[in-house]
């Protein structure tokens, strides 16, 4: 093992110092703003305004200096070592039994360089056990750091020789589609949105007084091409952010870790051990389903800082091909049973469900439009709503579904869209029934499973099966009931 | 359903609720009262219509310090097996949880300063996926709990 402490390449400095300068600028935008503002835009104040961000980037290189030279890193003892600090020196050490993941992120500063980010994450996630980032290594010297850490944790030999091979990469094509079907049109909507708003402050109101002027007698026509050009917008929004997100997306495996490998200006490399996974899900969305498209996301333990957190495994393939992808990279979660249908008196709840806010809607409409208008036409306009409502909920009732197989458990529902969540019996943290008094007269149940993911959890849910499935499923899934390895 | 489990939370956790119940009604009843207020003066709707409002507040915070608490702990039960936590609750949507003992992480007892003058106590266990609680336990009760649950736990760590 390499004892000797090592520094990061010297690209950190000035990664350093950018970051420097960025966390500075948001404490000097408003005084500088300000300052602008109250002296006019006359050349003194031009000059002293360079002046002053030259000095904030000399002292911020500098910085970024002195904090290189005070960064080492080093594996020893059976332990990672991170020395830090510039006035006040910071020692971490961690384990490196409990490193969870040896993750690579590359930056667009970091690509210039040909350098890469790497963080060490440990099993705490980041509450019990701070995780360390090296802000930049060359690739080979990241590539040995990770084998350092590894290595301990790898029993054969023959696995590292054999290196990581690769399950599935993203074609061009397929990314392209990825972005057209992912429906984040909503974000991109909210997000041009919100900036509308800023552009509407920001520049004068006489602009678009003039605009609504001229264009005010077709006033339709406009709002309706401003409606499609913006959604048009979006749409371009979203697929860009996917071919940023996900450009040269390559899964692969090496023995008992799985490796993901993406980004366009950024790239990131993640690693997941699988003993760390609790569950897959295969993600059909609305857009996807008439294509027979599908994306797979997997559950992690102690991973990443939030609650729920889920990493995509696989971003769009064919739904067809999902099991044999299941199967090369988490063989523990390929199994494709026939699943249990809920029983028919469940439909009755289903389409219940899902039309009763369209019948509020109704009441509430036909009251407005009693007050408004003195007659309830309007309103019953509403009753269009009350079919699709319908007809969701017969969707919602038909796509749900649950199977046993082999000591796993798939769970099958639909929002807009569809999920299979496959979870193997021993990562369920708990089991609950929900019974309501209407459920109870009807002999139905709610089932739900909690699975770990990220710090907090994420359910498996079956909605209205029947009393004694979901008895099934609460009493003999317990640990004593099945036979070995609990 | 099968077997409930077997046991019931302190009888003290009905007065305890009763006392939390009023005290939660207060913002309640304020609210409900301003929107009489509103109705009545600035809406200036018939004095009958205007104290619904207030009215139905009031009967939730009469039915929040008196019926609720009873009915709750009615339904309130747990148990805790060799291999698994069993606890049950709610009043309309009765809710069945069960937590094998080899998932949990860690457990507290927690106790409030309301609880502790009644000398209750509540359990809380985590698992990865989040926590449980066995309220309103009397604390020698929540304590042994509290014990018996680490060193189940502990035995299942071993096999």
């Amino acid at each position: 093992m390499n004892s000797e402490p090592r520094h990061l390449h010297p690209a950190a400095m000035l990664i350093d110092a950018i970051k420097t300068i960025r966390r500075s600028l948001s404490a000097f935008v408003i005084p500088g703003v300000a300052f602008l503002m109250s002296r006019g835009f006359d050349q003194g104040t031009i000059v002293l305004v360079l002046l002053g961000a030259l000095v904030v980037a000399v002292l911020a290189a500098f910085w970024g200096f002195l904090s290189w030279r005070a960064t080492t890193y080093e594996v020893a003892g059976g332990a990672f070592r991170l020395q830090q600090g510039v006035l006040q020196k910071n020692e971490r050490t961690i384990p490196l039994d409990h490193v969870q993941s040896v993750d690579t992120v590359q930056g667009i500063i970091q690509r210039l360089f040909g350098v890469v980010e790497v963080r060490i994450e440990t099993a705490g996630g980041g509450a019990s056990e701070p995780d360390a980032s090296l802000q930049a290594l060359e690739r080979p010297s990241a590539e040995a750091l990770r084998r350092e850490i590894e290595g301990s944790r790898r029993k054969r030999a023959e696995e590292e020789a054999a290196g990581p091979t690769i399950v599935r990469d993203l074609r061009t094509r397929d990314l392209l589609v990825a972005g057209t079907t992912s429906g984040q049109i909503g974000v991109a909507l909210s997000l041009i949105a919100v900036a509308s708003q800023l552009f509407d402050n920001v520049f004068s109101q006489s602009l678009a007084q003039r605009l609504v002027e001229t264009l005010g007698p077709r006033s339709v026509t406009i709002a309706l091409l401003y409606v499609l050009v913006l959604s048009l917008f979006a749409w371009l929004l979203a697929i860009g952010g996917t071919v940023l997100v996900y450009t040269g997306f390559t899964l692969s495996r090496d023995g008992d870790f799985l490796y993901i490998r993406r980004g366009l200006l950024e790239r990131r490399e993640t690693t997941i051990p699988l003993a760390r996974i609790q569950a897959v899900r295969i993600v059909e969305g609305l857009l996807r389903q008439p294509f027979g498209l599908a994306s797979l996301r997997v559950e992690s333990a102690g991973y990443g800082e939030h609650t729920g957190v889920s990493t995509t495994l696989f971003p769009l393939l064919p739904r067809k091909e999902a099991q044999a992808l299941l199967l090369d990279a988490v063989p523990e979660f390929a199994v494709t049973p026939t699943l249990n249908a809920l029983p028919r008196r469940a439909l009755r709840r289903y389409v219940f469900r899902s039309t009763v806010p369209v019948l509020f809607l109704l009441a509430a409409a036909d009251f407005v439009s009693l007050l408004a208008f003195g007659f309830v036409a309007w309103g019953l306009a509403a009753l269009l709503l009350l079919l699709p409502a319908a007809l969701y909920g017969w969707l919602r009732y038909r796509d749900a579904g649950w199977a046993l197989e082999d000591d796993r458990l798939v769970v099958r529902s639909r929002l807009l869209t569809r999920t299979t969540a496959i979870a193997p019996l021993r990562r369920l943290q708990s089991r609950v029934t929900v019974r309501s008094p209407f459920q109870r007269r009807v002999r139905l149940a709610t089932f739900q499973a909690r699975v770990a993911s990220g710090v907090g959890g994420v359910e498996l849910q079956i909605t209205d099966l029947g009393s004694d499935a979901a008895d099934t499923l609460i009493y003999d899934l317990r640990p004593g009931a099945r036979r070995g390895e609990w | 359903m099968k077997s409930q489990p077997a046991e019931r939370l302190d009888p003290r956790a009905k007065i305890l609720w009763r006392v939390t119940g009023a005290l939660r009604a207060l913002p309640l009843l304020a609210g409900g009262a301003f929107v009489s207020w509103v109705l009545l003066r600035v809406a200036e709707f018939p004095l009958l219509l205007a104290v619904l409002p207030f009215l139905a507040a009031f009967m939730l915070s009469v039915s929040l310090a008196s019926v609720v608490p009873g009915l709750r702990w009615r339904r309130w039960r747990y148990e805790i097996r060799d291999d698994e936590v069993d606890l049950q609750r709610g009043i309309l949507w009765v809710t069945r949880t069960l937590v094998p003992l080899a998932r949990i992480q860690h457990v507290d007892t927690q106790s409030g300063p309301l609880q502790r003058r009644f000398n209750l106590a509540t359990v809380v266990f985590y698992t990865a996926a989040g926590a449980n609680r066995i309220p309103e336990l009397s604390a020698p009760v929540a304590a042994g709990a509290r014990d018996r649950i680490a060193e189940l736990t502990r035995e299942q760590d071993e096999l």
